[in-house]
């Protein structure tokens, strides 16, 4: 009895890390294209553009990596073309952001319809996919009661999503060109005045940090077991990076806090009531807490994160000053 | 020689036409190549989805009925979202102030439905929607004002806080939740349309013309009006081009702002009461996206008044059409339409470039235009 107890919170604690790193996918990829000054609400569409021609192409070659590459190029090509028109061309950041999500989920469907129409590749087909994305756990710390399982019994991707953001955050604070990158995004004028390219600099972060969601995409379609029906894959995790970003402060090591706090969320959402039958003296409440509390409740903090750091003053916050402001350079 | 770029001053209108068009039609011909890819004749697909499949149709006026109303509340938030846009305060809470309309639409036509006379009760379903998207718009207006808050990243977070709100009443199956129809066991909305409804104006033969269809004519009339001959239109457009030339020349700008956003969501509030007063029932996809569709029409359009109707009539037809292309065209998916949306709005905001700026040449090493 004791040990089905125990099953359900590591259980519980797993299902937080597997469903809820794309988010942290997302979210990083946001941090770096965000820290350039572009303010970038394609994230959905990106993830959904990554997480479509990731999957296929993942498939038909059966291999992991050839699907996570893919990911990543198919979502740096949208940062490549949201680079274009913003950068180069001077569009407003916020319609072109919105744009590509409406333009990537239309990509989504089209694609994914089209070829149900003809065929759709099963992942369970693929043994190298799904030989791929099997749990590898981490010699000794998995062995740890409780939380062994739990936090490191993972597959590659969770590893690797860590790890992203972890470089990332040495990245942006203890190399040169992240130094550069956060000049840009700060004051890119003052930026451009001391000899940096701000043009470059804006490309190269922005194609990357979107590949990045693109990988976060195709993570979610694994995760669902490349099963494709009328919901998209990326059901608004997209949207909850964005509201991650500010809830993280920019930093992308508060935002692997930042995903379990929101991931503990939705993980209630889904396992409240297994916990709640588990602990019914402790934690019996949580079968009576509404789920669509749970689904708003990241976007309610990030409100009051967002309401409370413009009240304080700003020199703690982590927003970049140009954030949405496109740079004309012969405006200096 | 070196590239140079430099800002223009007014293109002319003829010129900057042919530009959308020529994207419209350069976002219609990637589409033919998509389409002619996947083995679909192109002509025939685009036949269908302009004419929104009411050639020979015998329900015809079902079809124009239908599309109507998708295009009134589409036009209306595009309207209200330009005066806040004009004013760059980037509302994108459009999804969200919908939706605090709607349900505010929703409560007072159970409540007072057959109680009032019918009038009577549109009427306080329009001044109750307008409130309440008014308040959740101003809420964000004020809090921009007085500490700077991002308006665009807090308004986003308000349209899922009001999503999942709705979510919540539409799934609650609980004694005290009105919003759902009391007899079912299962959770579905409380109807209403038997009770208070918008009505229609009979035409030739069987069709008809909602009323909301005529107001929204009236209130596209007065916006521009109010934009182009009043003083807090004028008020409008100097804050939108600096606010620091419009406190120096006096205006007081916080109540400038305050005031647009709040008149701004009480329009969308009122596109919600029109929607909701005509379907004659609540849903959770009840937005049918417009907030978001909203803007992308409201940037097309420049923010111009009567360019918003042609726009939004346009955007209409992509997904009326398509939805109703993909009944005879089994392989394209009606996503279509959303795909045709972004590339066309892609090629604007590109071809936008060119109306703004001018690329000239210059000798390297020659006078620096920088700072001219």
């Amino acid at each position: 009895m004791e040990m089905d107890k125990l099953s359900v919170v590591t259980s519980f604690l797993h299902n937080i890390v597997v469903y809820n790193i794309p988010l942290l996918y997302g979210t990083a990829g946001e941090i770096l294209v965000e820290k350039s000054g572009s303010l970038n609400l394609g994230v959905e569409g990106i993830m959904a553009v990554g997480a479509i021609f990731g999957y296929i192409c993942g498939c038909y070659a059966n291999s992991l990596l050839v699907g996570i590459a893919v990911a990543f190029l198919a979502g740096a090509l949208c940062g490549l073309l949201f680079s274009v028109l913003t950068v180069t061309l001077q569009a407003n950041q916020n319609i072109t952001g919105l744009t590509l999500t409406t333009f990537g989920l239309g990509v989504y469907f089209f694609v994914g319809n089209g070829l149900k129409a003809s065929g759709w590749p099963v992942m369970g087909n693929f043994s190298n996919i799904m030989a791929g994305f099997s749990n590898v756990a981490i010699p000794g710390l998995s062995k740890i009661p409780l939380l062994g399982h739990g936090l490191f019994n993972h597959n590659v991707l969770v590893y690797l999503g860590i790890a992203i953001a972890v470089a990332m955050w040495w990245y942006l604070n203890k190399t040169t060109p992240g130094l550069r990158l956060r000049a840009v995004g700060e004051n890119p004028a003052a930026a451009d005045s001391v000899g940096i390219n701000v043009t470059w600099t804006k490309y190269l972060h922005i194609c990357i940090g979107c590949g990045i969601m693109g990988i976060g995409g195709y993570y979610m379609g694994l995760n669902m077991s490349g099963s494709f029906n009328s919901n998209c894959w990326i059901n608004g995790y997209g949207w909850i990076a964005v509201a991650l970003v500010i809830f993280a402060n920019w930093n992308p090591a508060m935002a692997i806090l930042g995903t379990f706090v929101f991931g503990f969320f939705n993980t209630l959402r889904v396992s409240g009531s297994s916990l709640a039958a588990a602990f019914p003296s402790v934690l019996g409440f949580l079968g009576d807490i509404p789920t669509q509390l749970y689904q708003a409740l990241p976007f309610i903090i990030t409100a009051i994160v967002l309401v409370v750091t413009s009240i304080r003053s700003r020199k703690s916050s982590g927003l970049p000053a140009a954030l949405g402001i496109n740079y004309f350079r012969e405006e200096r | 020689m070196g590239m140079h770029i430099v800002k223009r001053e007014n293109l002319p209108l003829w010129q900057k036409v042919c530009l959308y068009v020529g994207a419209v039609a350069a976002a219609l011909l990637l589409g033919a190549v998509l389409l002619l890819a996947i083995g679909v004749d192109p002509i025939a697909y685009y036949n269908r989805m302009f004419t929104l499949g009411t050639v020979g149709n015998p329900i015809a006026y079902k079809v124009y009925a239908n599309y109507l109303a998708d295009l009134v509340p589409l036009v209306l938030t595009s309207l209200a979202l330009s005066l806040a846009f004009k004013m760059k305060f980037w509302n994108i809470g459009g999804e969200g102030q919908f939706i605090m309309g709607a349900l505010a639409t929703a409560v007072v036509a159970i409540k007072l439905g057959g109680v009032l006379p019918t009038a009577v009760v549109l009427i306080l379903m329009c001044l109750a929607a307008m409130v309440a998207a008014g308040i959740y718009g101003l809420i964000v207006a004020a809090l921009k004002v007085k500490f700077g808050t991002n308006e665009t990243l807090l308004t986003l977070m308000l349209n899922y806080v009001a999503l999942y709100l709705l979510t919540y009443l539409m799934e609650t199956k609980v004694p005290w939740n009105f919003l759902l129809d009391p007899t079912a066991v299962r959770p579905v909305p409380q109807s209403f349309d038997k009770m208070v409804k918008f009505p229609s104006i009979p035409l030739v033969g069987k069709f008809s013309l909602n009323v909301c269809v005529i107001f929204v004519v009236l209130i596209g009339l007065l916006i521009h009006v109010y934009l182009r001959r009043t003083k807090q239109g004028y008020e409008i457009s100097v804050v939108g081009d600096s606010a620091g030339t419009a406190r120096y020349a006096g205006m007081k700008v916080g109540p400038i702002v305050l005031r647009t956003v709040f008149l701004s969501a009480c329009l969308i509030g009122l596109a919600a009461a029109f929607k909701v007063g005509s379907t004659g029932i609540l849903s959770t996809t009840i937005t049918e996206d417009v907030g978001w569709t909203g803007i992308i029409v409201a940037w097309l359009a420049q923010l111009n008044t009567w360019a918003i109707f042609l726009v939004s009539a346009l955007v209409c037809v992509l997904h009326y059409g398509s939805t109703v292309a993909a009944a005879t065209f089994a392989q394209v998916d009606s996503s279509f339409a959303n795909m045709l949306q972004g590339v066309i709005l892609f090629l604007v905001l590109a071809a936008d470039f060119f109306t703004r700026f001018r690329v000239v040449m210059v000798k390297k090493g020659g006078s620096d235009h920088g700072n001219g």
